[in-house]
């Protein structure tokens, strides 16, 4: 994975620090006073108090993938403004300590890549060659993690109501697939359309599209009780 | 045999899902305003199950539960579910880095 056309090809060049293969000097100052540091406190106050988060750790060690904090997640300096990925090839969530600012943001970059993990885990996901696999867990990340909420897309100057969700996954899903890999915005789109009702009526983990925390904490009782769940049907 | 979610949690779902946040929320979503009456029907039978083991309750309820979990699966999966977790998700790391595994 040391070339770059192939770095390019699938957005690793988003992420410099991951083909450095120098071995990162961190010293006391480094720890102490750096945006790592503070990724690693936010990413710890996200894996203990997030509904979704918590909830989607616990899907993984059921399906046989326990999320260890320190060799499944790496804070690191992104490119531009993307907040976080996921590396397949080395089972690790990357989380860009410089894009990453406040703990709500944390939270749901955190789930994001918790989803795309989440669907590593459970299914066969041809993330590097298959458009479709890469386009479907796309729209899953974006529709279950909250990157669409009404909130969100305020923020973010996007003023929509009567079934905006799904235009806001959709397009973030088109975006997501542009950044890691070079199709044309057409071909994207094209992409995205095809497997869009599939992937966005899957909400496993969670039962249902959590809106907010409140939702979330629902779908994350229902996951905890699911055993008297299923033995009383 | 007892229901498959404790009587207070169809309630707390009932309200949740008549919540101004809610119905705002899934208009958001789907341009539609939700249906909350299946989890009022469902505390209702809860109760009934619960308190006087009824059966009539007690198979509407089991129903309703099933049909939630059908809907829920309506879709057709684009990939394939593995039969077991991916072999190299523990592996550790081979970088020279300060994580462990």
């Amino acid at each position: 994975m040391g070339q770059t056309k192939q770095d390019e090809e699938y957005g690793y060049d988003l992420f410099p620090e991951r083909s450095a293969r120098k071995p990162t000097q961190i010293t006391i100052r480094d720890s102490l006073f750096t945006f790592r540091n503070k990724c690693q406190v936010m990413l710890m106050f996200a894996m203990e108090t997030s509904p979704y988060a918590k909830l989607l750790l616990s899907a993984m060690k059921n399906s046989g993938c326990k999320v260890f904090k320190d060799r499944h997640f790496s804070c690191e300096d992104c490119d531009g403004t993307v907040s976080g990925g996921f590396d397949a090839a080395s089972s690790q969530i990357v989380l860009c300590q410089n894009n990453i600012h406040q703990q709500a943001h944390m939270n749901r970059v955190v789930t994001h890549e918790l989803i795309h993990a989440f669907d590593h885990c459970r299914a066969h996901v041809d993330w590097f060659n298959n458009f479709r696999h890469l386009a479907c867990s796309e729209i899953r990340a974006a529709n279950l993690s909250g990157d669409c909420s009404f909130s969100n897309e305020v923020s973010r100057f996007n003023f929509g109501l009567k079934e905006h969700h799904q235009q806001c996954v959709r397009g973030r899903a088109v975006r997501s697939i542009l950044a890691v890999r070079k199709v044309s915005l057409e071909e994207a789109q094209k992409i995205v359309d095809e497997v869009f009702d599939s992937c966005f009526n899957d909400h496993a983990p969670f039962g249902r599209i959590p809106h907010g925390n409140k939702d979330a904490k629902f779908a994350y009782r229902e996951y905890v009780n699911r055993d008297r769940y299923y033995m009383n049907l | 045999m007892q229901p498959p979610r404790a009587c207070e949690d169809y309630l707390s779902e009932f309200r949740h899902c008549k919540s101004f946040r809610n119905r705002f929320h899934h208009y958001y979503t789907y341009g539609t305003a939700p249906s909350c009456q299946q989890w009022k029907a469902d505390y209702h039978n809860c109760s009934e199950w619960e308190r006087h083991k009824l059966t009539e309750a007690k198979d509407a309820l089991q129903k309703s539960e099933r049909r939630r979990l059908e809907e829920q699966k309506n879709f057709t999966p684009v990939w394939k579910l593995r039969q077991a977790p991916p072999g190299d998700w523990h592996r550790p790391l081979d970088q020279e880095t300060q994580q462990d595994s």
